[in-house]
């Protein structure tokens, strides 16, 4: 009797055991796959940047130096061989160029009048959204990750597979209401 | 309502007076009948358990007149109803929009009820009038009052179950998307134990957990995209949410398919029906004037008629 207990008790441990081990990778890859969503956003925001100094850099003459840069990181962002860190460094510092060129579309009133600059203007806030939405989603996974290898018992099975903290997504305040450019 | 105000004593009161003639008339009509068809059934109830042969051939005799009265009773309100929804209601809607189209026998397709999604059971029983539509700057929107049931039993069992019955509202929304997103409320009678645990199978949905600790309060969120439902419910746009909430009631959901943006507000109330028995006083009428307003509360509230995106 004592037996067969026994057996039962490891057998219920050993399924316990698959069911955390299986749902802390599915945790990891979740957040593998937030960050892939969130680098398909990001190359569509690099897609545009061409696209908005092309069109703007004949109305913005006080903000080439920022354009510039702005290209410069874009290339360098581009080139797909940067570390996780590097990579969201890198997009904090495009952020910030990007929020104070659209900060200086309202000294440019004749913007307004330029179709190219209107569709483009609604392809930036698109994208803007979207990746501010796949950061949120991305932060989500970290969150429920983190939880998992956190608690107890999955804590235990965790500290076996040496699952290490992940970073959050630092989402900057100026960052985090998207830069919506409205200048109608 | 100070607009509504004028608007009330200068053009809605002039026309409630020849309404207020016809609806005393269709009330009296009721009251006889009623007041009939009580006294003929007694009667007639009294001759069966007396055994009085004659008397009970009488009194069914009688009834015929009196199913007369209550057919014409019938189409009197029938007729009134109509006029006042024309001459009052209409006139209620183009006050606050002009543009606005209404078709008091219309209501929002079967089609678009069941491809918004909001409603797990299929309805055996779906009515609906008072269809308005329109456009708010650039936003197209509809809505009208929907019924539905389900049956449960059959034959001298058969009952019937509201799934539904409210304000069902439509609109274009100003993002583009591909998937689905559902928001209910976190008590919805749908989602129980049994539904929550199937959503990932059956529905090829999964749970949405945001950020926000008190729109998790109040929604629960089902989606078949993560980024995409974040796309669409930016923080903002869910603190818009709970307000809405707050001024709708906690039965509000909503549902974002095929671009559009679908919200079911439950009301118990008929919607635009007056009552013959009693008159149509201001306090009515703003309740009408009230109605309309809570569709432009929804677009604006949730500011779908800002066109930020590459949305046409």
């Amino acid at each position: 009797m004592i037996f067969f207990a026994g057996i039962i008790i490891i057998i219920f441990i050993l399924f316990a055991v698959i069911f955390l081990y299986n749902s802390l990778i599915q945790k990891r890859n979740a957040i593998d796959n937030a960050f892939f969503s969130m680098d398909v956003m990001l190359k569509k925001r690099y897609d545009l940047i061409p696209q908005l100094v092309e069109t703007v850099k004949g109305y913005m003459h006080h903000e080439q130096q920022v354009l510039t840069r702005l290209t410069e990181m874009r290339e360098k962002a581009m080139t797909g061989n940067l570390a996780s860190d590097d990579k969201v460094g890198l997009d904090n510092k495009i952020n910030e160029a990007l929020q104070s060129i659209f900060l200086s579309f309202a000294n440019y009133p004749e913007l307004k009048a330029s179709q190219n600059f209107l569709k483009l203007q609604g392809a930036i806030n698109e994208a803007e959204e979207q990746l501010a939405a796949s950061r949120r989603f991305y932060n989500a996974a970290v969150n429920d990750y983190h939880n998992a290898i956190e608690m107890f018992p999955s804590s235990i099975i965790a500290s076996v597979m040496k699952l290490q903290h992940k970073t959050y997504f630092n989402i900057p305040d100026t960052a985090k209401a998207v830069p919506v450019i409205n200048i109608n | 309502m100070n607009s509504f105000d004028q608007f009330f004593t200068h053009e809605l009161s002039e026309s409630l007076q020849p309404l207020e003639a016809e609806r005393k008339k269709v009330a009296q009509t009721g009251i006889v009948s009623f007041l009939l068809a009580g006294i003929t059934i007694v009667c007639f109830i009294i001759a069966v358990t007396g055994h009085s042969t004659g008397f009970a051939i009488a009194a069914f005799i009688s009834l015929i007149p009196v199913i007369i009265l209550l057919v014409i009773y019938h189409n009197r309100r029938k007729g009134y109803v109509a006029s006042f929804k024309e001459k009052i209601i209409r006139r209620i809607i183009n006050f606050i929009d002009p543009l606005l189209e209404y078709n008091p026998r219309y209501c929002i397709h079967e089609n678009d009820y069941t491809k918004s999604g909001l409603f797990l059971q299929e309805p055996d029983r779906y009515q609906g009038d008072d269809y308005v539509e329109g456009k708010r700057d650039e936003t197209f929107f509809c809505f009208s009052e929907l019924h539905t049931e389900h049956k449960v039993g059959s034959g001298k069992n058969t009952s019937w179950h509201t799934i539904f019955k409210g304000i069902f509202f439509m609109a274009d929304f100003n993002k583009n998307f591909s998937g689905r997103t559902y928001v209910w409320s976190e008590h919805n009678p749908q989602l129980n134990f049994f539904n929550k645990l199937l959503s990932s199978f059956a529905w090829d949905l999964e749970k949405i957990k945001l950020e926000s600790t008190e729109f998790e309060k109040r929604f629960i969120v089902y989606g078949n995209d993560q980024v995409e439902a974040r796309y669409i419910l930016t923080p903002s746009f869910m603190e818009r949410m709970i307000k809405l909430q707050g001024m709708m009631g906690e039965g509000i959901s909503f549902s974002f398919v095929n671009t559009n943006i679908n919200v079911a507000v439950p009301v118990k109330d008929e919607l635009f029906e007056p009552s013959v028995f009693s008159p149509s006083d201001y306090q009515k009428l703003g309740d009408y004037y009230n109605t309309v307003h809570i569709v432009f509360d929804i677009i604006d509230e949730l500011k779908l008629n800002q066109r930020l995106w590459n949305k046409e």
